[in-house]
């Protein structure tokens, strides 16, 4: 499987771990990113706003990536997750005043400690009985917020918070919001992608692929399968620190166990176990929901008998129809027919090597 | 006194409820292995199909039900034709994702059908209250509780007495070891679709009788998890004791704790239940404790 582009060869490991070979390759990850900085300029504003969206949600979706993908942990509460972190950022921010840049690590830290919580049962239990540890997380989150003193977390009317700052410089704008969550986005992705080469990442590999044998090879069950949750869940946090700072207001009602089962449907379609899937995953569901949103007038100016509200509910059916099909037809997802591709490409004009 | 007795016989009627929809997550768990975290949904697409029998069709209930009925079923046939025989041999993973995709796209389904507004169930049962002595219950919950009995003795029956019932066991226990002595494991994932269906729509009706169907009564799915749970996902018997132990609790929690917890506890006791269940005795109070082996 693994075709290499031409000319490149291994006299070390480390050139062997590396994501990067070729200079063709770096220029085409700087023009991405050079893409990424322009985009606010020559994409119209509602698609920024998009943007920003999905850089939030790609950082909650590589959580989950790490915890389910990598580690085989079923988790349903990514977005209990997302909003501890949330909250704990808003009350760092609000009842003490910290940064930005010591609150949102603080919700991160705040998300995986939950994490952890309702990660601990992983030991004496797996399979789909933790989904229901997990779904009982995402149950008792919105209780244990809405119950707990106003003053903590807002209780029932939510958190609102002042802009961040950096150097007495308000992120208010559209484009400022943008880069903020773009920069968080882009260390996330670097994170994640340099967990799975790490230690760690091969053992919380070990511990999906058969957990029994990963413990007599010397694997701590416990640590890895607290670390796995942890791990997703800090991503999971960091991400609801941003949403915290890009919507200026968190209530339990924007952190749904559905919103959890959305995530969970963007790591199948992109791809279980591949950090590039998360990417790919989010980006595709993400696109068709914003694609709906924009072609949403016109399909109901078209087609006027179907109703406004169907095409919108329409994507439920798209969503469940796709996770379905790819886990019949395609279980390793977008991001196995994107290394399909390549390798084609690669061999070409030959059909196999 | 005289509350306290009414409080605990109303949940169990209650519990009982639950566990007919914790029955049918175990006759799919028992015979195909797939825990079916769409359940809740399965419920309300079964409301809805007996809604539009009676509702938008106007056929009388003796008509509109057995055809419901018969509806369902084939429905949950459809199941196994259109998407889990595709899946027999995979991963317990890909069997769970797989009912969230499902879960997913019945909502979807629902939603484009028959529209977002919640609308009013018709009074199957009648919801004048019943007095029994000084016990005043709601004649909707006291009928679904008498009749969750009987359904527990049939299934008990059909499941564990009939050749038929075995074999879906059989199935159950080994998939591989069952078709190699000639047990079909597709007819036996179809049948469990089908059951579980039947009662998901037999607990619509119960529940749902003259109150109002819109998408969110799916929720009802997710608190009747921890009762199969805590009765084990294999065990049929186990479904009506957990069920009332989960019933009886919430009903006790709300009626003497809600006041201090601004009516948290009795939602969030199920799962509470639940988590301990989990760290305690995952096989639950009566399921099968497994082994693994490498």
């Amino acid at each position: 499987m693994a075709v290499l582009p031409c000319g490149v060869h291994f006299s070390s490991y480390k050139q062997a771990k590396a994501f990067i070979h070729t200079p063709a390759q770096w220029a085409s990850l700087i023009l991405f990113l050079v893409f990424l900085l322009i985009l606010p300029h020559i994409f119209p504003a509602r698609l920024v706003s998009a943007a920003s969206i999905m850089a939030i949600v790609l950082v909650v979706v590589l959580g989950l990536q790490i915890t389910t993908g990598l580690s085989g942990q079923i988790n349903l509460g990514q977005s209990a997750f997302m909003g501890m972190g949330a909250f704990a950022t808003g009350a760092l921010a609000i009842n003490f005043h910290l940064p930005f840049w010591l609150s949102i690590p603080g919700g991160g830290v705040a998300a995986a400690l939950l994490g952890i919580v309702f990660g601990m049962p992983a030991l004496r239990v797996k399979g789909f009985y933790l989904a229901l540890t997990t779904i009982a997380a995402q149950v008792l989150f919105p209780l244990l917020i809405i119950r707990l003193p106003s003053s903590w977390f807002g209780g029932a009317t939510g958190l609102g918070l002042e802009p961040a700052k950096i150097f007495d410089i308000s992120i208010e704008t559209r484009t400022g919001l943008y880069y903020f969550v773009l920069v968080g986005a882009v260390i996330m992705t670097f994170f994640a992608f340099n967990l799975t080469r790490s230690r760690t990442g091969r053992a919380l590999v070990a511990l999906r692929d058969n957990d029994i044998v990963a413990e007599i090879l010397g694997v701590n069950l416990f640590l890895y399968k607290c670390l796995a949750f942890a791990i997703g869940a800090m991503f999971a946090g960091v991400a609801g620190g941003m949403w915290a700072y890009h919507l200026r207001f968190v209530m339990v009602d924007q952190f749904t166990l559905w919103n959890s089962i959305w995530y969970v449907g963007m790591v199948i379609i992109g791809g279980t176990g591949s950090i590039l899937g998360a990417i790919l995953g989010t980006v595709a569901i993400q696109g068709l929901e914003e694609l709906l949103v924009a072609l949403g007038p016109w399909l109901s100016a078209t087609f006027p008998t179907v109703g406004g509200t169907a095409w919108f509910t329409g994507l439920n059916i798209v969503l469940g129809g796709l996770i379905i099909l790819f886990l019949i037809f395609e279980p390793k997802g977008l991001a196995h027919r994107w290394n399909v591709l390549k390798h084609s490409f690669r061999i070409w004009p030959y059909p196999y090597v | 006194m005289i509350d306290f007795i009414q409080y605990t016989l109303n949940g169990t009627l209650i519990g009982l409820l639950y566990s007919l929809i914790a029955l049918a997550f175990i006759v799919i768990y028992r015979s195909s292995r797939i825990l079916n975290l769409a359940q809740g949904e399965v419920v309300v697409l079964g409301g809805f199909v007996v809604y539009t029998f009676m509702v938008q069709l106007s056929l009388s209930l003796w008509i509109a039900l057995p055809l419901s009925l018969l509806t369902v079923l084939i429905l949950g046939f459809l199941m196994e034709k259109g998407i889990f025989r595709h899946l027999i041999g995979e991963p317990l993973f890909t069997n769970v994702m797989v009912t969230i995709g499902l879960m997913i796209l019945l909502r979807g389904l629902m939603l484009v059908a028959w529209g977002p507004a919640p609308l009013l169930f018709p009074e199957v049962i009648s919801s004048d209250p019943v007095t029994i002595g000084p016990f005043l219950f709601s004649r909707p919950i006291l009928f679904g509780g008498v009749f969750a009995l009987v359904l527990f003795f049939c299934f008990h029956w059909l499941l564990e007495k009939t050749r038929w019932g075995l074999t879906m066991t059989a199935v159950a226990e080994d998939p591989v070891c069952a078709q190699s002595l000639g047990v079909s494991v597709k007819r036996s994932v179809a049948m469990a679709w089908a059951l579980g269906f039947f009662l998901s729509a037999v607990a619509a009706v119960i529940f749902l009788s003259g109150q109002s169907i819109g998408f969110l009564a799916s929720d009802i799915g997710l608190v009747a998890l921890p009762v199969a749970l805590l009765a084990g996902m294999e065990s049929i018997w186990g479904a009506p004791v957990a069920g009332i132990i989960i019933g009886v609790g919430q009903a006790l929690s709300q009626a003497y704790l809600d006041d201090y917890t601004a009516g948290t506890m009795s939602k969030a006791f199920p799962f509470i239940v639940m988590i301990i269940i989990l760290l305690i005795r995952p096989q639950g109070l009566f399921g099968w404790k497994i082994i693994e082996r490498v």
